[in-house]
């Protein structure tokens, strides 16, 4: 019985491994989360990205410029354009030139409007390179729109951004 | 004797306690761990399910500047992909008659057509979206072309420029508009 008892209570399981893999993965994930942009932590809709399986590159960060099409609640009826810019100094500007809240990350545009932004965007930062956004189920009219807005104002190329089938 | 044994026992002891003291603390410093232990895991668990692995890809498009102006094409180098407003597949090249196909055939329908020796390289693409189609109908053609496209690239580069005798470059042309009425009537009259 005290034997059984002794051991019991002096049980000790050396934690030193444990420890060491447990802080090496914290480490690693720390360092490789990316928290919310604030764009994205404003929005109120999801976007379901179509999937493709082909080698595509990956979306670039710095001068993009995005144009999100998403529905806005789950009826999947009304749709709507957002616009958000990653570069904060032009982004400013171009918001301070069309008059639009500079608390605001993402701006809802119709068709006219983004017109103007990109007009607006062209002027203050040329090399903006675009990618659009569009939920999968999105018709596709809203794209070649969108498309059709890009090219009037001299964006010819651009980006859909998708996910990649694992 | 006994006072004085157990004085001097109880001294000698004493230095001995005292120096074994400093020995076992260094030998067998132990901390307790748990709380760090708990800390880091709760952290660690945070952190994994908060992170998300799978970046956005992103597939390239370019549209031509001016759409007004006209182009002049052979229409035998004239490939065209139809995708109507049921993301039904059509295609036809050249005069052909409109054929209806599958989304898994296209890939192989653009290699095939792609490498045929008199439209090698020249062939042009226009692939054409009902407005009424789902956007992800675009992609996964586009996703499709871009398969087919590495296999003639693959093809391209074991062949040789006959007069410079430089590797064949690939120039890709590929045009992506909406369904016109003319296009959906061409269906139309392949259904009857």
């Amino acid at each position: 019985m005290p034997k059984v008892k002794k051991k019991r209570v002096g049980f000790v399981i050396d934690m030193t491994p444990l420890v060491d893999i447990t802080f090496l993965l914290l480490t690693f994930f720390m360092f490789t989360a990316k928290f919310k942009s604030e764009a994205e932590n404003e929005q109120k809709f999801m976007i379901t990205r179509p999937k493709s399986k082909a080698d595509t590159s990956k979306l670039p960060e710095k001068d993009l410029a995005v144009i999100k099409i998403a529905f806005q609640d789950s009826t999947k009826k009304d749709t709507s354009y957002y616009y958000e810019m990653t570069d904060e100094k032009s982004w400013n500007a171009v918001r301070t030139a069309m008059k639009y809240p500079l608390d605001k990350a993402q701006i809802k545009v119709d068709l006219e409007q983004l017109n103007d932004v990109l007009k607006q965007t062209y002027k203050v930062a040329g090399k903006t390179k675009f990618a659009i956004d569009a939920d999968q189920d999105i018709r596709f009219k809203w794209i070649s729109d969108a498309m059709e807005v890009l090219r009037k104002n001299k964006f010819t190329q651009f980006n859909y951004v998708t996910d990649k089938i694992q | 004797m006994a006072g004085g044994g157990s004085l001097g026992g109880g001294h000698k002891p004493k230095r001995g306690k005292s120096s074994k003291r400093k020995a076992k603390k260094r030998v067998g410093f132990t901390l307790d761990m748990t709380p760090l232990v708990d800390i880091t895991f709760l952290l660690l668990t945070f952190f994994m399910f908060t992170t998300t692995m799978a970046t956005p890809q992103v597939m390239e498009m370019s549209v031509p500047p001016e759409q007004d102006k006209e182009v002049d094409v052979k229409k035998s180098e004239l490939m065209s992909i139809f995708v109507d407003s049921e993301q039904k597949v059509y295609w036809y090249i050249a005069d052909e008659e409109i054929k209806e196909t599958s989304l898994k055939e296209i890939s192989a329908i653009a290699l095939r057509e792609n490498l045929k020796p008199a439209v090698k390289n020249k062939l042009i693409t226009v692939l054409k979206i009902s407005e009424e189609a789902p956007y992800k109908a675009a992609i996964n053609i586009l996703d499709q072309l871009n398969q087919a496209e590495l296999g003639i690239k693959e093809q391209l580069d074991k062949e040789k420029d006959p007069t410079t005798g430089l590797p064949v470059k690939r120039k890709r042309k590929f045009t992506l508009a909406t369904l016109s009425e003319p296009d959906m009537k061409k269906i139309e009259g392949m259904k009857k």
